[in-house]
């Protein structure tokens, strides 16, 4: 009886992770989005009495 | 311990952020003095109808003080009093308000005044009236079978 053959030939692909600039933009978007929200907040308390 | 550049980069960016925030809580707090409307003054609900200055309701000029009027408001199911009232422009005022029963909200809408009135409780909020208007104020606390029709008015006139 054949034995199942067990090896696989898929070749495991390891990303290079190495480059953080995709990263770092998008948390600044995330940041900036954050204080923008917060100033126009903040102003439109101000602005009211 | 190595931290990538951009990482420490991230890290500066949202302490700081997070100081400029709390700072700014802060100078509200200690230098503007803002706090809380109910600031642990408090009253017997049972002799609001008695106590000064629940006993008249309404706008009062005061001599003497921070600010140029007081603006009294007594919060029971389900109406205010006074009904509507009239505070003319530029006019500092001390909002005051308690409750003779339930927990009632006293929001002017559209503006910061928004404060729960407790009964026991004491709430007040300064605020000078520079647009003129006028303005609703509703019970935003649920409060009853007749919650929804709780309301009064604020007009900011010339």
């Amino acid at each position: 009886m054949a034995k199942a053959e067990l090896k696989s030939n898929t070749k495991t692909e390891i990303e290079d992770s190495s480059s953080l600039k995709g990263t770092l933009a998008s948390v600044f978007f995330i940041g900036f989005f954050i204080i923008v929200l917060w100033v126009g907040v903040y102003f439109l308390y101000l602005d009211r009495f | 311990m190595h931290v990538h550049k951009y990482e420490k980069i991230w890290l500066i960016f949202g302490i700081t952020t997070l100081i400029v925030f709390l700072s700014v809580v802060g100078v509200s707090a200690f230098y503007a003095g803002n706090q809380p409307p109910s600031c642990l003054t408090v009253i017997d609900p049972e002799k609001v109808d008695s106590t000064a200055p629940f006993n008249e309701p309404g706008l009062k000029k005061v001599e003497g003080k921070d600010w140029d009027y007081e603006l009294v408001f007594v919060a029971q199911a389900f109406a205010y009093t006074p009904g509507d009232v009239e505070v003319p422009l530029g006019a500092k005022v001390k909002v005051i308000a308690t409750s003779k029963d339930v927990i009632h909200g006293f929001e002017v809408a559209g503006t910061n005044i928004n404060m729960m009135v407790e009964p026991g409780y004491i709430s007040e909020h300064i605020t000078t009236f520079d647009k003129t208007g006028e303005y609703l104020i509703l019970c935003n606390e649920y409060c009853g079978a007749g919650h929804h029709m709780m309301m009064s008015k604020i007009k900011v006139v010339e």
